[in-house]
C-alpha cells in the first residue's frame, strides 16, 4: 500500500487556490515581459507539458503568470520547489516554417516554466 | 485462418452478425465509473458530491462567461478588472472560483486570463495537451474541443481550422492562438460586434456564445447558438 497523502494537495489549495498557494515559493523571476527567449530542448522522459513543436524556438515574454511547481516535478508529487511561469509569444512563421506568408502577423502563445527558457 | 471453405459462411442467406450484449463504451469512461466509485467508498468525496457536481456542470448557462463578456462591454471599469484579475471579476458573475460548486472543492486551477480582441487581433484558444479549459465559468468542453484532430491542426493550421467553423478573418486580422498547456485558463473576449447598441446586459449576454468564448466564432446579433458540426452516419452501422 502507498503510504503517500493523496489529500496533500486539496489541504494546501482549499481556500486559496492553486496557483495561489504557491505565491512567495519561487523567488526573483529570471525574465520579465518583452525578453526574448529561447525554448531549451530538455529530456522529458517521463512527463512534461513542453510542447515538442517550441522547442528550439525564440520568442517574447508576453506574460509573467504566477508560480508554481514544474509539470514534471508536480506529476511525481514534488511541490517542494517553484518556478515562475511565462507565456511566450511566438511568430507562427518561427514555429512552422510552412506557415504562409500571407498571414506574418499570425502568432501563438503558450506557457512554460522557467527552466525551459534560456536568454537571447 | 481455418482452410475449411466447406461450410457456408452464411453467403447469401441473409446472416446477421450476433447483436451486442451491452452498448458500447469506452476505456475512458470504464475507468472513470472506477475511480468514482472507488472514491465513493475511500471518502474522497459522496455520492451526492458527485451528483451536485455533475448537475451544477451540465446546466451551467448561459455561460456566467457570456455574462462576464457582456458586462464588460457595457462598462469600461469592469472590463478592466476582466483583464486584470479574472478570478476576482468572475464574482460579479456569480462564480467562486474557489467553490464553484458550493461543495468547498476548487475544481480547477484558479488563474483565469481574458484575452482581448480587437478590430486587428483574434484570439482561440486550444488545449493540445488534452483539454484545459475553464470549466467553472463555462461549463463543459465541446467534444470536437478534445478531439485531436482539433488540438493538433489548430496551432498548425488555425486559419484553415476557423474556416472550418465558418470563420474566415482578413490577412490583415492578427490570428493569436493560444496554447493552454499549463495552469491558466483563458476565454476570448470577441469585439462587441456592430448593430448591438443600445442593447441591454441581457440581450448581448445572448450573443456571446461557447464557441465565441473560445475563438472560433465572433458574437454576431440574432446568432444565440453554437455551431452545429455535421454529423457522418455510419456506413457500417451496428445491427441492433
Amino acid at each position: 500500500m502507498s503510504q503517500h497523502d493523496r489529500t496533500h494537495h486539496a489541504k494546501i489549495a482549499t481556500g486559496k487556490g492553486d496557483p495561489q498557494c504557491f505565491i512567495g515559493t519561487a523567488g526573483p523571476a529570471k525574465f520579465k515581459v518583452g525578453d526574448r527567449v529561447r525554448i531549451k530542448n530538455l529530456p522529458d522522459i517521463f512527463y512534461t507539458r513542453c510542447q515538442v513543436y517550441s522547442r528550439g524556438a525564440v520568442g517574447e515574454v508576453a506574460v509573467v503568470t504566477h508560480e508554481s511547481p514544474a509539470p514534471e516535478d508536480e506529476a511525481w508529487g514534488h511541490v517542494d520547489h517553484s518556478e515562475w511561469f511565462y507565456i511566450v509569444r511566438f511568430k507562427q512563421k518561427d514555429l512552422w516554417p510552412e506557415y504562409p506568408d500571407d498571414f506574418p502577423n499570425d502568432t501563438l502563445q503558450t506557457e512554460f516554466s522557467e527552466r525551459w527558457l534560456e536568454s537571447v | 485462418m481455418s482452410n475449411d471453405h466447406d461450410h457456408d459462411h452464411g453467403h447469401g442467406h441473409g446472416h446477421k452478425p450476433p447483436a451486442p450484449m451491452v452498448e458500447e463504451i469506452s476505456d475512458f469512461e470504464a475507468l472513470e465509473i472506477a475511480v468514482r466509485e472507488l472514491s465513493i467508498e475511500k471518502g474522497l468525496f459522496t455520492a451526492e458530491d458527485h451528483r451536485r457536481f455533475t448537475e451544477f456542470a451540465e446546466h451551467i448557462g448561459p455561460t456566467p462567461a457570456a455574462r462576464m463578456v457582456a458586462k464588460a462591454w457595457l462598462d469600461p471599469e469592469y472590463k478592466k478588472q476582466c483583464l486584470t484579475d479574472g478570478i476576482k471579476a468572475s464574482l460579479a458573475v456569480g462564480v467562486d472560483w474557489l467553490n464553484p460548486t458550493g461543495f468547498g472543492t476548487p475544481s480547477d486551477y484558479t488563474d483565469l486570463r481574458v484575452l482581448e480582441d480587437t478590430p486587428t487581433r483574434h484570439h482561440v484558444v486550444v488545449c493540445t495537451l488534452c483539454s484545459c479549459y475553464p470549466r467553472p465559468i463555462l461549463g463543459f468542453q465541446p467534444e470536437w474541443y478534445r478531439t485531436p484532430n482539433y488540438r493538433r491542426r489548430l496551432v498548425r493550421w488555425p486559419r484553415q481550422v476557423l474556416a472550418e467553423f465558418g470563420l474566415q478573418l482578413p490577412s490583415e486580422v492578427e490570428i493569436r492562438v493560444e496554447d493552454s498547456n499549463q495552469k491558466c485558463r483563458f476565454i476570448v473576449m470577441p469585439v462587441r460586434p456592430a448593430g448591438t447598441d443600445g442593447w441591454t446586459e441581457d440581450q448581448l449576454t445572448e450573443i456571446v456564445t461557447r464557441d465565441c468564448l473560445i475563438g472560433v466564432a465572433l458574437p454576431k446579433p440574432g446568432k444565440t447558438s453554437n455551431i452545429k458540426l455535421p454529423v457522418h452516419k455510419a456506413v457500417n452501422p451496428a445491427h441492433h
